[in-house]
């Protein structure tokens, strides 16, 4: 088979390229993976094959989809190494030789063709906001903060409702900010992840042509995963990029924006993973919800650096786990439930839909709220 | 004597619902242009079918061949290419069905005729044949026209024409001798198979809530099932959604899968392509839920609600258990 | 094996508003995402399929007015051996009859054993150009094809009827199948495998290449010809239900009611 010869050619520079000869194989990648624990994917089985091997062949290897490129394998690796790079390398040469989910294709086309994973037209991405007249910050000089809104906020009836919620708390606190409208592409975050590293490369030269055109200070994100990449994988930009969450923790701290009312009611906090682990922003969240009248929050056992992945990372939002067994959102839900929890906030359009779904699928639905911070917020002020 | 020429469809012994519907809209051209309402039926001992078939047409044209006892594009178009050559009739209709599209464009391209498929309506004049057909899946309706004055073929689409329901013509057989029929052996039909089918019959239910695109996701199927069930349906589907192997095949609805006949038929996400409209439009009642207030599955239903399915699904869901809860 | 798959270019209109030219005879383009013809890429994807099993190659052809470049580069990247484009401004507004015949002229001089079209474009939906092609070609086709055997110097194919009736047919090869959609799964064509693709031959053709009369091309020619378009009227047939969610599904279950189910 042809892809035998594509993966000896890669096998080569694999080694080389994740220092795979410094593995040492301790496993803390394995022990630390959240979707071990329901799924044949063996990150340190996979290092070891990898530099071990005459020829990888990724193609029968389906839990390679499993892996919701959360990097936690990569946070705890001892040595320093890259184990969740690796997985991405394996999967750009499924995607290379055409052998991926139809699901994962059909995401991977719609960004191309309409420049969202959603399947949604182009021309209707800002439809969301028709009714809220907001500034287009490619045309308007005066603006200060470019709102990049995401495909999924832009798409998704549920998360519009975050959208709407931060641009109340963006008009309340007179923030001078604009969004991009139908120029808005898809930042290639999950792209990337799901092995399209060619596609990635053509949405970093898209977006970055649109990014230099704007005269702002602040490019603020819905979803962590966009902040993620534009912040670690993009050239770098005249403006700074601030996942919300930092924003509103500011404009809150500084006094912009205020509350006028309360809400009585237990909370506690999801960590993104793209938030937290990977860009260490954990106490912008938490200072958002500190600042609510009325809220008692509480702390997950696992949170910060030990949240649990709700799996809705690296393409998973697109593909199924290959193996069943309870959701890591479940898991999550159950625990909050447990801890007497009324809502679980969280600051991820993924982490969002997911976990919101697993009320739905465990029947808790009237035990327990998901909500993103912004709509809680957006009630009291 | 002018004539505007039907071909009669049958399988397995049995005329098709598109000859019907075929002949009626013929009778309004033929009485239009005064012309007469012959029909050709192809086949091997289909006696009976003529019989049948004369009694609404002016003239059958019963050609008999074993070589004819299933259809044949290759043997069909010899057949009709004889007969269109030697009486010259103003228009020629075929179904738009499997059959029709097999066998129309390699019969229109022999001819050097102009061929309209896919016909929703048909006007005739002396010079012109105008058709309405669909194209961008439905969302744009075109009217194409074409010369008649060396005759023309068009198809028409499955389930647009109400059929007569009793007997207009006191027609006559005629048995044509058949054709050559020379080089057909290249195309050998081998047999009829039934499509995979799993369990469920959804044929019979009195009920169908059938799902589109519009689910997004395989995932979200247990949504619609719940709702077929508080319903107390059976869960169908279109065909997209087969091809994703999302339901297996015996759920689908439309062309290549079943027709259906339900008291009510609430589609979700549907957005109606005539493949799938074809399999349910004779449903008691329509009901359809669309994001797309275009969207074309709104034509045929009674009742349309514009919103967004995933809103919608468990609050009926709810309404349901509590009717029949009170009950 | 040797096919040679017929491909064409399309708007992808599911998700847009379409609005009508000011001529009345097309729609505008501009704002629409173009890409292969659905059915054309299962057609595509079985021919490699066909090939990376039976060995031989495939050629894609295009005769468009446009520049389709991409649309062969894609075919190309999914595993074509080659791809030859007729480009030409007269095709615009051109009828199945004239697309088949420029068909016929490229592929006539070339060996095949196998033709594959969609069963039928998105955007016109004729289903006709297969079995016009088939008939210019002089060889035996089968339209609607869900299944494809190759057998010694013939090929067994299912085609899908109505009622989830399939037929089976065999037809001696040479022979010309149109594709139906859900006959495979085509794959995923990456960035990375298009500019690989770049290295392959791709043949740039006009219609005096192929010897093509004035009289056998463009609107002249077409036989059947667009009078008109027209967008029918938003949910004509049905009664719109407002109010909130609530009420609808109240109003739903009552509709219900009265049909003799949910009572």
């Amino acid at each position: 088979m042809k892809t035998t010869i594509t993966s000896i050619t890669k096998k080569q520079t694999l080694a080389q390229e994740y220092d795979l000869l410094g593995c040492m194989q301790c496993g803390k990648c394995t022990a630390a993976c959240p979707v071990a624990m329901r799924s044949h994917l063996n990150i340190r089985k996979l290092m070891q094959e990898a530099l071990t091997h005459e020829s990888l062949n990724p193609i029968p290897m389906k839990e390679l989809w499993d892996c919701t490129c959360c990097s936690t394998c990569t946070i705890y690796c001892p040595r320093e190494l890259k184990p969740n790079e690796l997985i991405i390398n394996l999967r750009g040469i499924l995607v290379e030789e055409g052998h991926v989910p139809t699901t994962i294709r059909d995401a991977l086309e719609s960004v191309f063709k309409q420049g969202n994973p959603w399947g949604g037209a182009k021309n209707k991405r800002a439809e969301w906001a028709t009714d809220l007249h907001l500034k287009d910050a490619t045309r308007d000089k005066e603006i200060e903060v470019v709102y990049f809104v995401g495909c999924t906020p832009s798409y998704d009836p549920r998360v519009q409702e975050v959208a709407r919620a931060l641009v109340k708390s963006f008009n309340k606190a007179g923030v001078n900010f604009g969004i991009l409208g139908n120029e808005e592409r898809c930042c290639g975050n999950e792209v990337r992840r799901m092995g399209e590293e060619g596609l990635f490369e053509i949405l970093i030269e898209d977006n970055t042509n649109v990014f230099q055109k704007l005269d702002v200070k602040t490019m603020v994100t819905t979803s962590p995963h966009c902040y993620n990449t534009f912040k670690n994988e993009y050239p770098e930009t005249h403006f700074e990029i601030q996942h919300y969450t930092q924003y509103v923790a500011n404009l809150i701290a500084t006094g912009k924006l205020t509350f006028c009312g309360e809400v009585d009611k237990v909370v506690t906090y999801h960590d993104p993973c793209f938030l937290g682990k990977q860009n260490k922003v954990f106490d912008a969240p938490r200072s958002i919800i500190d600042s609510i009248p009325g809220v008692k929050f509480i702390e997950f056992d696992r949170s910060r650096e030990r949240s649990l992945c709700c799996e809705g990372g690296g393409g998973r939002m697109w593909v199924d786990a290959s193996d069943s067994g309870e959701r890591l959102a479940e898991v999550r839900v159950r625990d909050a439930v447990e801890m007497g929890v009324q809502i679980i906030l969280t600051a991820c359009p993924f982490c969002l839909l997911n976990l919101e779904d697993a009320t739905k699928t465990i029947g808790y639905e009237d035990k327990i709220q998901v909500m993103d911070i912004m709509e809680l917020v957006s009630q009291v002020i | 004597m002018r004539e505007i020429l039907v071909l009669a469809e049958h399988r397995k012994g049995v005329l098709r619902d598109i000859t019907w519907e075929m002949l009626s809209l013929g009778k309004e051209l033929a009485e239009k242009m005064e012309a007469q309402l012959t029909t050709v039926l192809p086949g091997y001992e289909v006696k009976s079918l003529a019989d049948e078939l004369s009694t609404q047409a002016d003239l059958v044209l019963l050609v008999e061949d074993e070589r004819l006892q299933n259809f044949s594009s290759m043997a069909y178009q010899q057949v009709l290419s004889t007969l269109i050559t030697t009486r010259k009739p103003i228009i020629t209709l075929i179904g738009h069905t499997a059959c029709g599209i097999d066998l129309a464009p390699g019969l229109a391209a022999a001819l050097g005729m102009p061929l309209a498929t896919d016909c929703l309506s048909l006007t005739l004049t002396e010079k012109e044949l105008t058709a309405v057909r669909q194209i961008y899946g439905g969302k744009v309706n075109a009217e194409v026209a074409c010369s008649c004055e060396k005759g023309c073929i068009a198809t028409i689409r499955a389930g647009v024409v109400s059929p007569w329901g009793e007997e207009t013509r006191k027609g006559k057989v005629e048995v044509i001798q058949s054709p050559s029929l020379e080089g057909i052996s290249r195309q050998r039909f081998i047999e009829y198979v039934e499509a995979a089918i799993g369990g469920v019959d959804i044929t019979q239910a009195d009920i169908i809530v059938a799902i589109g695109r519009g689910i997004q996701d395989k995932e979200n199927i247990p949504l619609a099932e719940e709702l077929a069930k508080a319903l107390g349906g059976t869960l169908a589907c279109s065909r997209p959604i087969v091809d994703k192997k999302w339901l297996p095949k015996a759920h689908q609805v439309g062309t290549s899968g079943k027709t259906v006949r339900p008291k009510a038929y609430i589609a979700l996400g549907i957005s109606g392509a005539f493949q799938h409209i074809v399999g349910m439009k004779d449903s008691g009642v329509i009901i359809a839920v669309n994001k797309d207030p275009r969207a074309p599955i709104f034509e045929v239903a009674d009742y349309g609600i514009v919103c967004d399915l995933f809103d919608f699904m468990p609050v009926l869901k709810e309404k349901a258990k509590e009717l029949l809860q009170r009950r | 094996m040797d096919i040679i798959v017929c491909v064409k270019k399309v708007p992808d209109t599911r998700e847009a508003e379409l609005i009508i030219t000011k001529d009345g005879k097309d729609i505008e383009k501009g704002e629409l995402v173009c890409d292969i013809n659905e059915w054309d890429r299962y057609a595509v994807e079985e021919a490699i399929r066909l090939k990376e099993e039976l060995g031989g190659s495939v050629t894609a052809v295009a005769v468009t007015p446009d520049e389709d470049e991409d649309l062969l580069r894609k075919c190309l990247a999914m595993g074509a051996d080659r791809a030859i484009m007729v480009k030409d401004e007269s095709f615009r507004g051109s009828d199945a009859h004239v697309i088949a015949t420029a068909l016929h002229h490229i592929i006539k001089d070339l060996p095949f054993d196998l033709v594959f079209t969609g069963v039928q474009a998105e955007d016109d939906g004729y289903a006709q150009v297969g079995g016009i092609l088939a008939g210019f070609l002089k060889v035996p086709h089968a339209t609607l094809v869900t299944q494809i055997e190759v057998l010694e110097r013939k090929v067994q194919v299912h085609r899908e009827l109505e009622e989830a009736l399939m037929e089976v047919v065999e037809l001696d090869m040479p022979a010309v199948c149109t594709i139906q959609t859900g006959i495979n799964e085509p794959r995923y064509v990456s960035i990375m495998g298009i500019r690989k693709a770049a290295k392959k031959e791709m043949k740039t053709l006009n219609t005096s290449d192929l010897g093509l009369t004035e009289e056998e091309l463009g609107d002249s020619a077409s036989k059947v010809k667009i009078k008109g378009l027209s967008l029918p009227p938003s949910g004509k047939g049905a009664e719109i239900l407002k109010g909130s969610t609530g009420e609808i599904a109240t109003k739903v279950a009552s509709i219900l009611k009265s049909k003799g189910v949910l009572a």
